[in-house]
């Protein structure tokens, strides 16, 4: 009957790599911005993307941060991006609004960097309505 | 006599069975005539409903090439003139990362929720700003219009070396979203290009970039060169006195914060074109300081 008290572990064993969940998927709000390696604003870049771009939100017992921040798998991609900049409808993107103005620019990929840093550095804020 | 009789019998028999497949031959062709025959079938079309039906397609189809077509030309629009804005904003924002040196780890001031606060003690509502942080001492400051909000610029080598409250920083800000608000630096920065190819359509052509260009130099000029007037200044120091007055506790720390400035602007070479750019602590607080009566 010994085995009897082995048997607690062998489930925690079987259930602790799939005790994670994909919460949805959302899309990415601000024109260009990272995913981050850690939920820190100036954290290393893991891949940067833009507007409209989908991200699976995962909850995983293993990953903690802050409730300002959501874990997200891009490609093969697992990381952190702020919550303020995930929406769960398809953004109405500048890119997509003025496609040919915006392609006329032809940013390089040192512009794309500093321009998803920029929306990681703005303090935003808005009053509220009377 | 039986033979003759069979014989007829059976060329009668012949000829009848001719006969009717003769005429069911024709009645065939009769049937393929009248299918060819439009005007035979239009009646047809015509119960069933199917020239209507026919029309509404063409209808549909119409309608959706429209709108096909409009999509296309959308795709060639120039952004209006408040989405230009914003987005001149951040490309010069970008295009300037090394000099602004913005992209670094910032103290946290607690800026969002203090200037947040003073914005609504002073009846500014559903206001929506961006406030960045720079690493440099050679902008200080500087509000520059977003997409339907502000973008605010604030040093943190001034603000540590001016040694800055909260209040204090909230208030340097506050001056600037007025200066903004009251559109000074979209006068100055303004083209021509601007006012005429915002909203429009580039179908057919390349998109004029010099719209761009010539925004960016303006913002170049403005923010390190040109700056404001004396006369703007005064109408953005009586505004600041105008909103201040009902609370003393603002308007006081406005007024000792404007004393600090002048102060330490005059000792610090660093920071000697602060007075260029906006004009000028000294003469902003005399404009605030009630008149002496001459006995």
């Amino acid at each position: 009957m010994w085995w009897l008290l082995l048997l607690p572990t062998l489930v925690f064993a079987e259930t602790a790599p799939t005790d994670e969940k994909v919460v949805g998927v959302f899309y990415f709000k601000p024109m260009f911005g990272h995913v981050h390696q850690s939920s820190v604003r100036t954290s290393a870049s893991l891949t940067t993307i833009q507007c409209s771009h989908p991200l699976k939100v995962i909850e995983s017992s293993k990953v903690s941060a802050s409730p300002e921040w959501a874990y997200v798998q891009v490609a093969d991609y697992r990381g952190f991006v702020l919550r303020d900049f995930l929406s769960e409808k398809r953004p109405d993107c500048f890119q997509g609004k003025y496609p040919k103005f915006f392609d006329a620019f032809n940013l390089d990929l040192s512009e794309l960097y500093y321009w998803g840093r920029l929306n990681d550095h703005y303090i935003q804020g808005e009053t509220r309505v009377k | 006599m039986t033979i003759t009789y069979k014989a007829k019998l059976a060329l009668s028999s012949f000829l009848l069975t001719f006969s009717l497949m003769a005429q069911t031959e024709k009645l065939q062709d009769e049937k393929e005539l009248e299918v060819v025959d439009f005007k035979s079938i239009k009646k047809v079309l015509q119960q069933d409903g199917l020239s209507e039906e026919a029309r509404n397609k063409q209808k549909q189809v119409k309608i959706l090439k429209k709108e096909q077509g409009k999509i296309e030309t959308g795709r060639y629009l120039y952004p209006t003139e408040s989405e230009l804005w914003g987005f001149v904003s951040e490309y010069w924002l970008i295009k300037n990362a090394q000099l602004l040196n913005w992209d670094f780890e910032k103290p946290d001031y607690g800026l969002d929720k203090s200037f947040s606060t003073t914005l609504e003690n002073l009846g500014f509502y559903q206001k929506k700003y961006k406030i960045l942080l720079v690493n440099t001492p050679s902008m200080v400051r500087a509000g520059i219009p977003g997409d339907n909000e502000m973008i605010l610029l604030l040093s943190v080598p001034f603000i540590r070396s001016l040694d800055l409250s909260k209040l204090e920083i909230s208030l340097l800000l506050f001056e600037d979203f007025v200066r903004l608000d009251l559109g000074y630096f979209k006068k100055s920065v303004t083209t021509e290009k601007m006012a005429t190819l915002g909203g429009s359509n580039f179908k057919g052509q390349k998109p004029d970039m010099v719209l761009v260009e010539e925004l960016l130099k303006n913002y170049d000029n403005q923010l390190n060169k040109k700056g404001y007037t004396f006369q703007q200044q005064f109408e953005v120091t009586k505004k600041m006195d105008a909103y201040l007055k009902s609370s003393p506790e603002l308007w006081n720390a406005y007024f000792r914060l404007l004393g600090k400035i002048d102060r330490f602007i005059k000792v610090n070479v660093q920071y000697k074109y602060y007075i260029r750019l906006y004009p000028s602590p000294e003469m902003q607080v005399k404009w605030l300081s009630p008149e002496e009566k001459v006995l």
